[in-house]
């Protein structure tokens, strides 16, 4: 049985800065790294491998730089690493991506059959939790959204069990497999590679599946197949605040002025 | 142009946030309707068409059921927009009906911009102008954002009734951790951010929300990093709280921080960056070295 990963690279966003006369971002020199909350479905599916026996497959839609995110895979003890990639495959929204992400799966699960996909909740360059919940509609399998703890799974009865991250409080639910699992941070930690695995993963194959391989309709993939497009990206407009003093040059003078404005504005018991 | 709006009933009540989608509506000028698993003794001040459905034979969340009446009350009404709550119910919710419906989904939608919707990306820093295609879509509002709109008036009921099997066995809650703290009820609160360091500084900022007379809070980085516990969270994940006094100390202000705290009264943000969106919506800005200022502050306080 396999367990899937689907793994975004994406554009570090704490690094990314705003290019202050154009107004928009500034991709230069900014370093791709694997989506966080992906990086936490990849680590529990080598979780699962060495749980359950289970054979644990990476996937990622992206260009062909995004090799490098599925080789850090192939470091941590992923089986087998796939990339999907094709020109016809860019532009896309979440839409037409899990509609990528669910052809492969039912390629692979022609090979073995596919137990659990595992999604982060949402990428941290696109923020839309709607991939993994699109794969499992399309693929008719359960899904399970804001997962924090993986209780069990019954092979015999062919369910699994998690724990769900809700507003302040956890609920436990049981699904039929197959399953599409979204995951919160709090599920695991994850590891770190080994150089010996890092020297090895270097030498691994990744396998390219363009369209040729997944004969999709084109006009229903990449940018022709997204029923949402963005018009516009921007910097929110910054009505700042007043500044006052200068903390860096005079903290304790600031101090002062702080305090006065406090006492101004009656927030001060004095 | 015409409204679904899903509200929301938790634990035997009706959320207030149900309000937002009729603030979301207003301001899109789009006729309403509403639908709600909840309970007959629990109905919200609206005069409009209200499909209701039974929280007690339906569950508060069986999302196969749900979606069924969903799917019910949008071939009865026809609307352009099926809108739901950016909450747990609604992330889970809202792509199940996009997919059955074969449309698009708008995720986390932070305000209207001509002909489109605005929603944040990488980390706040960004926003960006996305419009669906001709035809419906589906759209979650970000807590919030929207004002919270009660019109008042009696629904006009559609009682909606669903049956089958779930394909999702419910087990059982696990209660919710003990709070030490309702920052919900707190005047002064002053929040840690991942700005402080390491987690030897979360006593520093206690320290200054100690002399100010407040509680303290966090931003949800400082919470997963376990410097503080979840009870001290503020933000979409964690508590939306409305002090008197705010003072966010290296708080750069993702945006599911900044919707948790800006109905505080008076922001003040404590931050190296000046560029920082925290600043956005702070009424004072500190540009300085929080392990400089803030213990310089917490001193002068203790002197007043």
């Amino acid at each position: 049985m396999l367990v899937i990963s689907c793994i975004k690279q994406v554009p570090d966003t704490t690094q990314v800065k705003i290019d202050p006369v154009t107004n928009t971002l500034i991709r230069d020199g900014i370093p791709f790294i694997i989506n966080p909350y992906d990086s936490h479905a990849l680590e529990e599916s080598l979780k699962l491998k060495e749980r359950y026996g289970l054979r644990s497959v990476a996937l990622s839609m992206g260009p062909p730089n995004a090799e490098a995110t599925l080789r850090k895979a192939y470091a941590l003890g992923v089986d087998e690493a796939i990339l999907l990639s094709d020109r016809c495959f860019g532009g896309a929204d979440t839409l037409a991506t899990s509609k990528v992400l669910s052809a492969a799966i039912e390629r692979l699960n022609k090979q073995d059959k596919v137990g659990v996909v595992f999604c982060g909740k949402q990428t941290i360059d696109g923020d839309t939790a709607q991939v993994g919940p699109g794969i499992a509609s399309r693929l008719g399998f359960s899904q399970l959204t804001l997962v924090d703890k993986i209780e069990s799974i019954d092979f015999l009865r062919k369910t699994i069990k998690v724990r769900r991250k809700l507003e302040g409080r956890h609920e436990i639910v049981e699904a039929p497999l197959p399953v599409m699992i979204t995951v919160v941070r709090e599920l695991n930690r994850p590891r770190y590679p080994v150089v010996p695995m890092r020297i090895a993963a270097e030498e691994m194959e990744i396998k390219v599946w363009d369209n040729s391989v997944l004969k999709l309709d084109v006009n229903t993939i990449g940018l022709k197949g997204s029923p949402t497009w963005v018009s516009k990206i921007f910097s929110p407009e910054r009505d700042q605040g007043e500044i006052i003093g200068d903390g860096i040059t005079d903290p304790v003078g600031t101090t002062n002025l702080l305090i006065d404005k406090l006492l101004g504005k009656e927030l001060l018991t004095v | 142009m015409k409204t679904l709006l899903i509200g929301e009933y938790r634990e035997g009540k009706l959320l207030d946030s149900t309000y937002e989608l009729l603030g979301f509506a207003g301001q899109l000028g789009a006729e309403t309707a509403m639908l709600l698993v909840g309970s007959e003794t629990q109905l919200p001040s609206y005069g409009g068409t209200l499909y209701l459905a039974d929280a007690a034979s339906c569950g508060e969340y069986n999302p196969d059921l749900h979606k069924k009446l969903i799917l019910d009350a949008v071939q009865k009404e026809n609307p352009d927009y099926i809108v739901f709550l950016h909450s747990s119910y609604g992330w889970d919710l809202a792509p199940r009906v996009a997919a059955a419906l074969r449309v698009a989904q708008l995720s986390e939608v932070i305000a209207l911009a001509d002909g489109g919707f605005e929603v944040g990306c990488c980390n706040a820093k960004m926003r960006r102008t996305v419009k669906p295609a001709a035809g419906r879509a589906v759209v979650t509002i970000q807590a919030g954002a929207f004002p919270a709109l009660q019109p008042g008036g009696i629904p006009l009921l559609q009682k909606l009734s669903a049956a089958g099997t779930a394909a999702l066995e419910f087990i059982g809650y696990e209660a919710a951790e003990k709070k030490d703290v309702d920052l919900g009820k707190a005047e002064i609160i002053v929040s840690a951010g991942r700005g402080i360091g390491k987690k030897d500084n979360v006593s520093m900022i206690q320290a200054l929300a100690k002399a100010l007379g407040g509680e303290l809070g966090a931003s949800r980085p400082v919470v997963d990093a376990g410097w503080v516990e979840h009870s001290h969270q503020v933000g979409t994940t964690g508590q939306t709280v409305s002090p008197k006094l705010y003072v966010a100390c290296g708080i750069s202000g993702a945006i599911q921080h900044l919707a948790g705290m800006k109905k505080a009264d008076f922001i003040i943000a404590i931050n190296k960056d000046k560029d920082a969106p925290i600043g956005e919506i702070a009424d004072v800005l500190v540009v300085a070295d929080l392990m400089q200022f803030v213990p310089a502050l917490t001193a002068k306080l203790a002197k007043q």
